[in-house]
């Protein structure tokens, strides 16, 4: 019975912007780019977004660049290029954001001197370096893939569906085996008995072929119909 | 093991196959968006193309967009920052490129406007933000002005490189605050020393040289501001209004060094007592003087057209009463009042214009107009025509054109929805009366059936008017027919899929949505909300009860005081209730809706105020005496974030209360960031899991469970940690307790039948975590029949498994059905803009690293490392919603289907369906196919049967 009523809550999380920098391995010879900013600890992460194809400006007015999600924003210019101003030393994720196009994100290593470096993200690996080119080239893999695709009915589906094949070809084998081997002479039969005795050595056990035998023919609505396309009736002749 | 892993990955691809996305011939068929930009702060009309369709808003939400004036739709938009970092300080125009400065003068950017991208970025100097202005010489504009607190930059408007910067003189002591060019080749740098005097600098163009520096000494001892009390008129003369004097100051840049005082009295004009005059010019082209017609602000509704004449200043109009003035240029230069009709003046000669009067009627729920934007045009005929953009105190624009049309309306406090509910529709006439007819009382049998058949009648009525309207909108062409939605013919549809949004923005602005088209049909604009309001929406009556209508009810509290008040309105129509919400006079602290109902089926709802006093709404006599039964099963709990203190109290039966339980988590050690507790209309369908084998693992499933989310104090990267608390509102017990490690806020948390997803920043790893936390009570019910949070004894297992996730978050959301059978996804909204419907099945603490045949059998996902992000999976495919602050989930009448709306600067609604549509026939459904192969086996039985026929008699004659 005891109810606990939802709560009239205000905390604010204060988001406080600490960058805790910790020195990022800095690969050794690496071709490292200096980018110094008219204020002291705050760098610019320089790059070009290239969507092959497309001219840029069919598509810079919907482009963001989000560097660690919002935490600094930046736009494309006419051209295709980009900057991020004022970016305080550390490491980011670098993302171009487009609605229509997909791009792979990066991650942009700043130390404290001001020393810049593009390597692939790895989330599971953090520390795994493997370098991309600084400023960074942004080439986008393509066009977002949103939609799923309906499953569209044709008749090559239908027909190599195994549950179609495993009907059609029994129905081929009834119609067309009386056709290619002659039933009615005796000797055939003789050997067809023979055989199908040798694979129902039980004669108590129910036949399958006559359960299916019997199912086909109630379901035709005429017990008989059956009977004579298929010429044979080994199982009613046995009892 | 290759194999295993080979039936590993299949097993996974065929997990993610089954979950629904959306099909591209689905597109915009249940969903709908709907873009804004927020209250506009700066304007401007795109004129350098005649015949341009644009309008380039900048707004407060740190957007820069252009809108197009003919449907008020967006061109394009851009989205900074939020915070100061993001704010646009200034908007100019020329010509094609858009200069803005950000940041408190940070960053100066130049827009194209056609295309929307970037010309050119530059990063100033530190120091904050005065003023900028464009800089012409000779006709020509090329440079654009910066001023900051100590400093004057010039640049170039082709590259945005610095031409040259010169420090102010004496900028510690003068406070600069505006800068001016005339065109001649010089930058003047206006500044005010409080109280004393006016200093004037101006700079060479060409060098920025200082050409000549006016100190006034002790000339203005009146003047603190600058910014409204002078302007820079005609040729080159700084003009200031003294209030206590009653004066206008004229100073010639050019020459003179003395002001000359002009009392208003010889202007025959008198001030009103307690407003501060505000002076208005207007240079319509940087490369040349401002005009010398010029607006002086004497009165709330009092405006002046002066013009200055050869150092003599002439009154040539004066309007009162007048709301607003705005001024354009043309050819001829206009000026524009405002007083719910507009008129067109002529600056020259303070003339009206002919023909120019515009009406336009204003929304009785709406606010006061505020700006005027217009945009004028020469006509065919050479008469001048024009158009006005208004916008009003709730934020909404409105572009109307000659005579009076509304060519469009924008609700920009749309952009800042805070909360929001969604109702059900109510029954229509026909539908109420069939209700109505089982609710009342019986009177005879005859009287029965005679309403029964009446009631059927109507029905049948009804459906052939139906039928009728089907075919007569199938012979029309498909666009004439529209299906306008309007309060009137509102009802509920059969499925409940179509439901009012009631949204609550921040500038207080009520607004009724209709969820299937995303058309506004009511608004309520609530005057007098504190900034700072918090709001809470409650419904007290849904639609079901009938009669009665239904009742919702917002909570409005000021942050900072506590104060709160209650607006109680009607959700479908937007009408204020008749009900008069009790005053409020002490500070509130909680508030709670009760399942209890008063006799006119309002839910009560308990206000608890700072001395723990409790009042109800309603307060009927019903009311109070079903509490005084029940108090004892009502408990309550207080968080104070600040102390760091949850207490828990318990009803009395003469409404006061008691405290019962309290946890302190010591503020110098953490901080409690929320408080979670479970969705009150959440419904759990099975009671626990079927395991591998056979067996059930029951679901620990207690309503009262909080799930109190806790940050270090501390944040450095070593010693910082997120808490998660699972605390029993009633009983104040810690069920349990999880700490991760060098993890950092914002968490975000979904609280949801027997688990508790939360997200949090790895400090470490520098990757955003999932965590997942759930509770089962074992392999046997402790008491099946009933939950109590006083009669547990046993502790549940709590089972916990974290995630990696390639992406920060900004909100997250469960879905919701009507009974919980579906199974549930995970609605998170990601900063691109994209809201990815994770299946929670990914977030299960018992996904396994080794696969066994048992959790083969229980269809666990085995345990992967990193959680995908899989394009598909976003509900709202490339329909991005920009700073996604809210998801709203609501269970729709089909227990497969659950409504969203996603909120924050744009407005997103669609439906999902987490389990596929195994209730209703797909939108997909092969009528055809599935039609013609029953005809194709009836006719194969028809022919087969008279074959059989024939074959029967022939073997007869035989």
């Amino acid at each position: 019975k005891e109810r606990t009523p939802l709560l009239w809550v205000f905390v604010q999380a204060a988001v406080v912007v600490a960058w805790c920098f910790t020195d990022i391995e800095t690969g050794p010879g690496a071709g490292v780019t200096l980018s110094y900013q008219p204020n002291g600890d705050r760098f610019k992460i320089e790059g070009r977004a290239i969507v092959p194809g497309v001219k840029t400006q069919d598509w810079v007015s919907t482009a963001r660049i989000l560097v660690e999600s919002e935490e600094y924003v930046g736009f494309v210019r006419t051209d295709g290029s980009f900057a991020v101003n004022d970016v305080p030393s550390g490491s980011y994720v670098v993302e171009v954001v487009t609605p229509n196009y997909r791009f792979e994100p990066v991650r942009v290593d700043i130390t404290s001197k001001g020393k810049m470096r593009a390597r692939l993200v790895n989330y599971i690996k953090t520390s795994e370096v493997i370098r991309q080119p600084y400023p960074l080239q942004i080439r986008a893999n393509g066009p977002h893939t949103y939609f799923m695709k309906r499953e569209t009915w044709g008749w090559t589906d239908f027909l190599m569906n195994p549950m179609v094949m495993m009907m059609v070809l029994p129905l081929l084998i009834i119609v067309l085996l009386p056709k290619v081997v002659n039933t009615n002479d005796p000797e055939m039969r003789k050997e067809m008995e023979q055989s199908m005795n040798m694979l129902n050595p039980n004669p108590e056990l129910p036949d399958v072929s006559e359960l299916m035998t019997k199912l086909f023919s109630g379901s035709k609505g005429s017990s008989k119909a059956g009977s004579s396309s298929k010429g044979t009736r080994p199982a009613v002749k046995r009892r | 093991a290759m194999a295993k892993l080979l039936l590993l990955c299949l097993k996974f691809i065929v997990l993610c196959s089954t979950v629904e996305s959306v099909f591209e011939d689905q597109v915009g068929k249940f969903d709908w968006r709907q873009q804004y930009v927020g209250k506009v702060r700066f304007a401007h009309f795109d004129t350098h193309v005649q015949s341009s369709k644009k309008v380039l808003l900048a707004t407060e939400k740190n957007v820069f967009a252009s809108l197009n004036t003919r449907t008020g739709e967006l061109f394009w938009r851009h989205v900074d920052m939020t915070g100061p970092e993001g704010n646009i300080d200034a908007l100019l125009l020329h010509g094609q490129d858009a200069v803005v400065v950000v940041g408190n003068g940070r960053q100066l950017r130049s827009w194209d406007i056609n295309v929307g991208g970037l010309n050119w970025e530059m990063v100033l100097d530190s120091g904050s933000f005065q003023a900028s202005c464009l800089v012409g010489q000779q006709d020509v504009v090329k440079h654009v002005a910066v001023l900051k607190k100590t400093a004057l930059s010039l640049h170039y408007l082709s590259n945005g490189h610095q031409k040259w910067i010169e420090n102010l003189p004496e900028s510690e002591a003068v406070d600069y605050q505006a800068v001016y060019s005339g065109g001649n080749g010089e930058v003047y740098a206006l500044g005010v020393v409080p109280h004393s005097h006016i200093a004037i600098v101006a700079y060479s163009l060409e060098d920025g040289e200082i050409i000549k520096q006016v100190i006034l000494i002790h000339s203005t001892p009146w003047l603190s501001d600058i910014q409204g009390s002078c302007a820079v008129i005609g040729r080159g003369m700084l003009t200031c209004v003294d209030s206590p004097a009653v004066s206008l100051y004229t100073l010639d840049l050019h020459g003179q060094s003395e002001m000359t005082q002009i009392p208003l009295q010889s202007l025959g004009l008198e001030v009103a007592l307690g407003f501060q005059p505000v002076l208005v010019s207007t240079q319509p082209n940087p490369a040349r003087p401002p005009l010398s017609e010029f607006f002086l602000q004497l009165g709330p509704e009092h405006h002046l057209l002066l013009q200055l004449n050869n150092d003599q200043i002439v009154t040539l109009r004066d309007f009162k009463p007048v709301r607003n003035c705005s001024t354009t240029s043309l050819s001829c230069k206009i000026f524009y009042i405002l007083a719910c009709s507009l008129n067109l003046f002529s600056a020259e000669t303070g003339r009206r214009l002919l023909d120019t009067t515009l009406i336009f009627n204003m929304d009785p729920f709406g606010g006061k107009p505020e700006t005027l934007y217009v945009q004028a045009f020469l006509k065919k005929d050479d008469s001048v025509g024009y158009r006005v953009m208004v916008q009003t105190e709730d934020h909404t624009l409105t572009f109307i054109q000659q005579p009076g049309r509304v060519m469009w309306t924008r609700e920009e406090a749309l952009s800042d929805v805070v909360t929001m509910e969604m109702v059900d529709l109510p029954l229509t006439g026909t539908q109420a009366e069939l209700e109505g007819e089982f609710g009342k009382k019986a009177d005879g049998l005859f009287s029965m059936l005679l309403k029964r058949l009446s009631s059927q009648l109507i029905l049948l009525q009804a459906w052939i008017a139906h039928l009728w309207k089907m075919f007569y909108d199938a012979r029309k062409p498909r666009s004439q027919v529209k299906n306008d939605v309007t309060i009137e013919n509102l009802s509920r549809d059969e499925f409940n899929l179509q439901k009012m949004m009631v949204m609550v923005t921040a500038s207080g602005k009520l607004f009724g949505i209709d969820s299937k088209t995303g058309s506004i049909l009511w608004k309520h604009y609530l005057e007098n909300i504190p900034s700072n309001a918090a709001f809470k929406l409650m419904v007290q009556r849904t639609t079901a009860h009938f009669p009665h209508p239904p009742q919702c009810t917002l909570l409005i509290k000021d942050k900072d005081t506590g104060l709160a008040s209650l607006h109680v309105f009607n959700p479908i129509f937007g009408k204020k209730s008749h009900v008069n919400p009790p005053a409020l006079p002490q500070p509130i602290l909680q508030s709670l809706m009760l399942p209890v109902m008063d006799q006119d089926y309002a839910k009560v709802l308990l206000l608890v105020d700072d001395q723990y006093k409790v009042s109800a709404f309603p307060s009927t006599k019903n009311v109070l005496q079903q509490l005084q039964e029940i108090a004892s099963s009502i408990f309550f709990y207080l968080v104070d974030s600040s102390q760091g203190r949850l207490s828990g109290y318990r009803l009395r039966t003469d409404l006061s209360t008691e405290l019962i339980w309290e946890i302190v988590l010591p503020t110098e050690v953490q901080k409690i960031l929320s408080v979670k507790g479970k969705r009150p209309n959440e419904h759990v369908h099975s009671q626990g899991r079927v395991m591998g084998d056979r067996s059930v693992l029951y679901k620990y499933l207690n309503p009262n469970l909080l799930a109190v989310v806790t940050e270090s104090t501390d944040l450095h990267q070593e010693r910082s940690f997120v808490g998660m608390l699972l605390i029993d509102g009633v009983t104040g017990r810690i069920i349990h307790e999880a700490v991760q490690r060098k993890t950092k806020g914002p968490v975000h948390v979904v609280h949801s039948e027997n688990w508790v997803v939360y997200e949090y920043w790895s400090t470490k790893s520098r990757r955003n975590e999932f965590s997942v936390i759930e509770l089962y009570e074992g392999m046997e019910l402790y008491n099946s029949t009933v939950f109590s949070s006083l009669d547990r004894p046993h502790a549940p297992q709590v089972l916990q498994q974290s995630y990696i996730f390639p992406s920060s978050i900004s909100t997250m959301e469960a879905t919701l059905t009507e009974k919980g059978i579906t199974s549930r996804h995970l609605l998170i909204g990601l900063p691109s803009g994209g809201i990815l419907s994770l299946p929670k099945m990914f977030l299960d603490p018992r996904r396994p690293e080794i696969v066994s045949e048992q959790s083969r059998e229980e269809n666990l996902i085995p345990y992967a490392p990193e959680l995908l992000i899989r394009t598909e999976w976003f509900i709202n495919y490339n329909q991005t919603v920009s700073r996604v602050r809210g998801i709203h989930t609501a269970p729709s009448g089909l227990e497969s289907t659950c409504l969203v709306v996603a909120y924050g600067l744009d407005i997103y609604q669609t439906r999902v369906y987490p389990s596929k549509q195994f209730d209703v026939l797909k939108d997909d459904y092969d009528y055809m196919l599935i039609s013609s192969v029953l005809f194709a086996l009836f006719f194969a039985t028809m022919i087969s049967k008279r074959l059989a026929e024939v074959k029967l008699l022939n073997r007869a004659w035989r």
